[in-house]
């Protein structure tokens, strides 16, 4: 009896997770800010660093797909949550019947969803205009998807700064993030890192996003590809945890 | 019968700041229960941890014998709230607020198609289901609003501040609706500083001001604790506006308020106050127009508790367009 209940539970919390990411891909696709931060922000970093350098399309593809990911989805958090804070939604979900993981995790969703959709544009213009040849479509849209999740539960770590102004999150958010896009074998691969610097990228959640990609699109990276998996996966609820917390104690600040 | 809502010894801190102060109440079953107070008193504060957006800093809320720190799921499952400021999805059309909203609540398909419906159209937006909600009035908002928070059929509702800034026919609509959701066994618990509107639909009051309970009580009760603040409205022709000072220097008036182009003079014995008012009339050879007693009203019960002087807060309402805004500033406003 009290089994079955706890399986219901865990259906509607699962449906409620997915309730909101859909609602949040609906209302805040096309926001200013979303599309700021996590549609044009990437591509022109990416351009940035690499533009007139000599690299083949594939690493430029690998590269620009780790970017997408990090920035597209460790922005939707920080974006929508103070939003919805300002309008007075996030009351609304806050008060209805589910646990703050399940919110947070529709909220990882959202992020999610925007990565993907994103990641499909330079994938597309890659694959079909400059002939980039993929090496695992597999192991890519799982790349995709399992980075996209850990980087938007990173990014839901910056949305727990209790304040409803998005300019407010980003700009700690972005000091962090774009020093992790120097470490972490992006622009300089992890062979050609000293050691110090490589024990540093170690510690960034983009660097196994990026060697995982490398993986996928170049058939080779410079960690085991199960680790990279595996990491990204840990990140997940490695990130979720404080997140909660955080979120929790902005709840006893009002917020 | 469990009361609907247990207050005990609730208390709310923001940094040094002592926002709700150990407060202890309860909300019977089936009562539309009224929270006054100025603004920055702890109202707001205090609804926000019942509804489970806050967390109290001490004390214990127990919801239909749920305590709410260990079991807030049964409680939000049955609980529907109106926040001051109409929470809608202005990109999302009406139909999806609501089909978005009954989805959280886990209402099915077939009810929630039927229920939206029936909502839309006993709230007059059936016409503007498609529209998005960026589009909408002040009024429609409101009313999307409380659609979407009685959507899943609460048991409980809270509403703040339900009416402030509606046409008349939008607020009707709405005390209407409170009233019909109480007849069909919904508590309600109504936070406001619309002082008449609580007189009108409360079963009982609590007045909250610097985030103590001051006074609570049904309404008539209230009004019967307060005798001393009865007063005495009298028109006088010619030069009404005149005889202000005059009428307020008569012995046993306690304050006067200009009221149109009438005097209203408070005192704690009208009987003895009402033949002084004619002999003033007689010696001045002007016509009284007209000449009424009045019984407290719950405005002056709660001017009388919060500790505002009578007739004070009428005057910064008519300058400052809402009723102690000194006070929101004073105490850092609503959170």
């Amino acid at each position: 009896m009290r089994e079955g209940r706890r399986m219901v539970r865990l259906r509607d919390e699962i449906a409620q997770a997915w309730t909101v990411a859909v609602k949040d891909v609906k209302v805040y696709y096309l926001t200013p800010p979303m599309i700021m931060f996590g549609l044009i922000l990437p591509f022109f970093l990416f351009f940035s660093f690499s533009i007139k350098r000599d690299i083949g399309v594939e690493v430029g593809l690998a590269r620009l797909l780790a970017l997408t990911t990090f920035f597209t989805a460790s922005s939707a958090g920080p974006v929508i949550i103070p939003l919805e804070r300002r309008m007075g939604t996030y009351d609304r979900l806050l008060a209805a019947p589910m646990s703050l993981i399940t919110l947070l995790l529709g909220k990882t969703l959202v992020g999610t969803f925007f990565a993907a959709a994103v990641s499909t544009v330079p994938l597309c213009v890659g694959v079909l205009v400059l002939q980039a040849a993929v090496a695992d479509f597999g192991t890519l849209l799982a790349g995709v998807v399992l980075a996209s999740l850990a980087f938007s539960a990173f990014g839901l770590i910056f949305a727990s700064i209790p304040t409803r102004s998005v300019g407010s999150i980003m700009m700690p958010s972005t000091l962090v993030r774009w020093p992790l896009m120097f470490i972490s074998g992006i622009f300089v691969p992890l062979k050609e890192m000293a050691p110090w610097a490589r024990a540093l990228a170690y510690l960034s959640p983009l660097t196994y996003a990026q060697d995982l990609m490398n993986h996928a699109v170049l058939g080779v990276g410079t960690l085991n590809l199960w680790l990279d998996l595996a990491l990204l996966s840990l990140l997940l609820v490695i990130f979720l945890i404080p997140a909660a917390w955080l979120h929790r104690r902005s709840r006893v600040l009002g917020y | 019968m469990k009361n609907a809502i247990e207050v005990e010894n609730l208390t709310k801190y923001y940094g040094n700041l002592l926002a709700v102060d150990h407060i202890n109440f309860g909300v019977r079953q089936r009562e539309v229960f009224g929270f006054l107070g100025p603004n920055g008193a702890g109202k707001t504060t205090t609804q926000r941890m019942l509804t489970t957006l806050l967390e109290p800093t001490e004390g214990r809320i127990v919801i239909n014998g749920h305590d709410l720190a260990h079991e807030a799921y049964p409680v939000k499952r049955k609980m529907g709230l109106v926040p001051e400021e109409s929470n809608v999805y202005t990109e999302l059309t009406a139909w999806d607020n609501l089909m978005f909203t009954a989805r959280l609540y886990r209402v099915s398909h077939r009810e929630r198609t039927e229920r939206a419906r029936d909502l839309l159209e006993a709230f007059g937006l059936w016409e503007k289901r498609d529209v998005k909600v960026e589009d909408f009035s002040k009024g429609m908002r409101r009313r999307l609003s409380i659609a979407m928070a009685i959507i899943h059929k609460p048991t409980l509702l809270f509403l703040d501040e339900p009416t402030p800034g509606l046409d008349a026919q939008s607020a009707r609509a709405i005390r209407d609706l409170i009233r019909q959701m109480n007849a069909e066994g919904t508590t309600i618990f109504l936070t406001t500083h619309q002082i008449e509107e609580a007189n009108q639909l409360c079963d009982r009051v609590a007045i909250i001001n610097h985030g103590q309970i001051a006074a609570i009580d049904t309404p008539e009760r209230l009004k019967r604790a307060f005798q001393r603040v009865q007063s005495v409205e009298v028109a006088l022709e010619p030069g009404g506006n005149a005889h202000g000072q005059a009428l307020a220097a008569l012995p046993g008036v306690t304050t006067k308020i200009k009221m149109g182009d009438k005097w209203r003079l408070y005192t704690e014995d009208p009987s003895a106050l009402l033949p002084r008012v004619m002999d003033y009339a007689r010696s001045k050879d002007v016509r009284v127009i007209s000449l009424s007693t009045l019984g407290p009203s719950l405005e002056d019960v709660f001017l009388e508790v919060t500790g505002q002087q009578v007739g004070t807060v009428r005057h910064e309402a008519r300058e400052g367009g809402s009723q102690g805004q000194g006070r929101k500033a004073r105490r850092g406003g609503q959170r």
